[in-house]
Formats: structure tokens, sequence, C-alpha cells
């Protein structure tokens, strides 16, 4: 039996198979505030609200840019973030370095996702207490991942991380449609975020289309031409 | 002591080589192979010293399907020539080149390329080209014959007859023609015909 408060140092089992300091970690990324994207035909949307804003402060982005093509929103454990973010802008340009060409988006994932699994097999880490929403545009086609804690990698139609992301993913789940619009899949994403949260904040949202990744506000993204 | 030549063609992409390897002044082989696939759609033609082309086109090759299960979709043409000048150009400034010249050819979704990866880690992109000692007499006949717009069929006939002009004169080449044909649908080594 390890003296209490030692069970940090040591990255492993406990006797009914679980890595309890990894789940400490995915129960941090839990109390991010939320992010939602949707996918539809030839483009992703990601949607999060900034923090309440301090009239002291500037407000805080929440939606970050890797490369031209891809965009990331993290819930979480901010200095965690930015970290990844760090990372993934490296991984983007030491791939343009490489091939002159832009990363493609499921490279910089896998990348990223490796890059979080090795902090859950050492003793002595502490697991990064941050999930990751990636989209972008690439040669192949428009794609979301969804990046937690483990490096666990998901894509899909729709995902949602952060506070209360289930009430979100549920109202994704009954109200996406295969054939929705890049209107009705902000205002879905919207709608599925205030589910999660509420709050008067503002609203950026990520738009991955073209090969290529922009950063707006709500209202010029409901505005834009879509 | 080599001659290889690329095209750049409407429907495809044509690589030819002659056969000889030298051994000083001396035939070193009669039977070698010049023209390398990196996968169905994509094959480098090396020139220079041998054992340098093989070592480069074997990582890139190793490289390439690593890349490709990882990311689910193949190099493009430019990525490969990309890798393989990186390589050459760390291989000069460290004081270590590899004594080797590659073109690199193939169909990718960006269509029919050709580049060129020198010595010095240079990349060009270009519509057809030579390389090899041959490749003076080469380009004679290419310069002649290329135009823009040619089906591979035309291409391989171009191909064929630049490298045979090349091993006419050039004491470094001979002993046969080797051609691959690049197309959407895949790559395959044509019969030349005899040694000439």
């Amino acid at each position: 039996m390890l003296p209490r408060g030692s069970e940090g140092a040591y990255m492993m089992y406990t006797p009914d198979g679980r890595l309890v300091q990894v789940e400490y970690a995915a129960e941090a990324a839990k109390y991010g505030s939320p992010v939602v994207a949707v996918r539809g035909k030839g483009f992703a949307v990601m949607v999060a609200r900034t923090k309440e804003p301090d009239p002291l402060l500037d407000p805080m982005e929440k939606i970050h840019m890797v490369d031209e093509n891809i965009g990331i929103a993290g819930a979480g454990f901010t200095g965690d973030i930015q970290l990844l973010v760090d990372q993934a802008r490296v991984e983007a340009q030491r791939h343009r370095l490489v091939f002159e060409d832009p990363i493609d988006v499921k490279t910089l994932v896998n990348q990223l996702g490796q890059f979080m699994y090795q902090f859950t097999r050492y003793g002595n880490v502490r697991p990064l207490g941050a999930s990751l929403i990636v989209i972008g545009s690439d040669r192949v086609g428009t794609h979301i991942f969804q990046l937690d804690t483990r490096g666990l990698l998901l894509s899909g139609k729709a995902l949602a991380i952060g506070k209360n992301s289930e009430a979100a993913i549920s109202l994704l789940r009954d109200e996406y449609r295969q054939e929705i619009s890049m209107k009705g899949a902000i205002n879905l994403a919207v709608k599925a975020l205030s589910s999660a949260e509420d709050g008067e904040s503002p609203v950026e949202v990520g738009i991955a289309k073209g090969m290529s990744f922009k950063k707006m506000c709500l209202k010029d993204a409901l505005e834009s031409k879509e | 002591m080599t001659t290889i030549v690329a095209l750049r063609c409407a429907d495809g992409v044509v690589l030819a080589s002659d056969r000889r390897a030298s051994k000083g002044g001396m035939i070193g082989s009669k039977a070698v192979k010049k023209i390398y696939p990196i996968d169905g759609r994509k094959a480098v033609a090396i020139a220079g010293q041998l054992s340098d082309a093989n070592y480069l086109v074997n990582l890139v090759k190793a490289e390439a399907k690593l890349m490709e299960f990882n990311r689910g979709f193949p190099l493009t043409v430019k990525e490969v020539a990309k890798l393989l000048s990186n390589m050459l150009y760390s291989g000069m400034r460290n004081y270590a080149p590899y004594i080797t010249e590659l073109l690199v050819a193939g169909v990718d979704e960006t269509g029919p390329n050709v580049f060129e990866a020198d010595i010095s880690g240079a990349v060009t992109d270009e519509m057809f080209t030579s390389s090899g000692s041959g490749s003076p007499m080469a380009y004679g006949v290419l310069e002649a014959s290329y135009r823009e717009g040619l089906t591979v069929k035309e291409g391989a006939e171009i191909a064929k007859r630049a490298v045979r002009s090349a091993m006419e004169r050039d004491p470094g080449s001979g002993n046969g023609v080797q051609i691959m044909v690049i197309t959407e649908k895949g790559s395959e080594f044509l019969d030349a015909g005899g040694a000439a």
C-alpha cells in the first residue's frame, strides 16, 4: 500500500485494471467549458463560448488557428490546451518544411494523440487535463476529430467535449440531419452548446471548408453567404 | 554513367533507362535495374552511385508506405521528391553526399508529375528530363520530339528513341532499354525489345 498522496508518482494499474490518474485527468477535462463540432457535406463547423467577459481583461480566445486549414478548441486546463496547440502548430509547420504542403488533419491528430498518450504510460508525469476538438479541411475532405486525455481519437458527424457535453451530444443525436446546411449546422451547434452551458458571453465559430479554416464571431458566421 | 529519361504526358508519365552498370572502364553489369516503383503509381529512375540511390529509394519506399498507413492516402509525387531531396541536401551539407541524381515520376490526384532531385537536394518540376552521362544525347531527341499533350504511348516511343540515341554515342550507356509507363490505372514495364 502506498502512502497517502504518493500515488501521483506512479502510473500503475489499480487491482481492477484502471489507470486512476488518467481518469482523474479526464475528470478535469470535463470541467472545461464545452465545445461542439458539426460536420456537413463539404464543410465542418465548431462553436465555443469565450470566457465570461471581465471589463478589465481582454477576451480569451477559445478557438485556435493551427494552420491555414486546421483549427483546435479545447476543454480543460488552459495551460495544457495551449501546450497542445503549440505542439500542433509546430507539427503543421514541420510538415510544410519537409513536404512543402500543408499537413492533413488525420496526420496531425494522430501525432497529437500520440503526444497525449505518452503521458499515460510513465510515472512522475501528469496526464494532460484537456480534451480537444480538431476540425479541418484537406485534400481528402473535411474532418472533425475529438482527442481525449488518454489520446483516444474519435471522429464522426457531430462531437462535443467539456462540461455537460452529454446534454449537447443527446441533442445532436436527436437533431442532426445528413443534409444539413452550413447555417443549419452553426445553429444546431449553438443550440447544443447552449443546452450544455447557458451563458451570455460571445460565441466563437470556426469553419473548415475548401482547404481553409476560418475563425469568426457568430454574427459574421451566420451572415456569410452559405 | 547511365541514361535515364522521364516524360510527363497527358494521360500519365513515362520513365526509361539503359541497363549498363560501369566499373571503371569495364561493364560491371549488363542487366541493371534503374527504374524502381515506389508504389503502384509512382517510380524513381536513378543515375550515379547505385548503392547510394538504392539506399535512398528503399528508405523513401518504407517512409511512403508508413505514411500511407498512418494517414490513409498515398503520398503525392512532389512529396516523394521532397523526401528524397531532404536526404540529398543533408548529405551534401554534412560532407557525405549521396552521389546520385533521381527522376521521380508518377500520377497523383493533381495529375501526371515529373520531378528531378539532384545531388545537392535541389528539386525541379519538369515536363521532361534526363540524367546521367548519356543525357546530352537524350536531350537532343527529347528537345526535338517532346510536345505537350503526348499520350503515354507516344511518350514511350520518344523515351525509347532518346535512350537508344544515347546508347549509340555514350560509352557509359548500353545493353538495352527498360521502360515504365504509369497511368491512372497503375504502372507497368514495357518490353522494349532486345539489347541494342
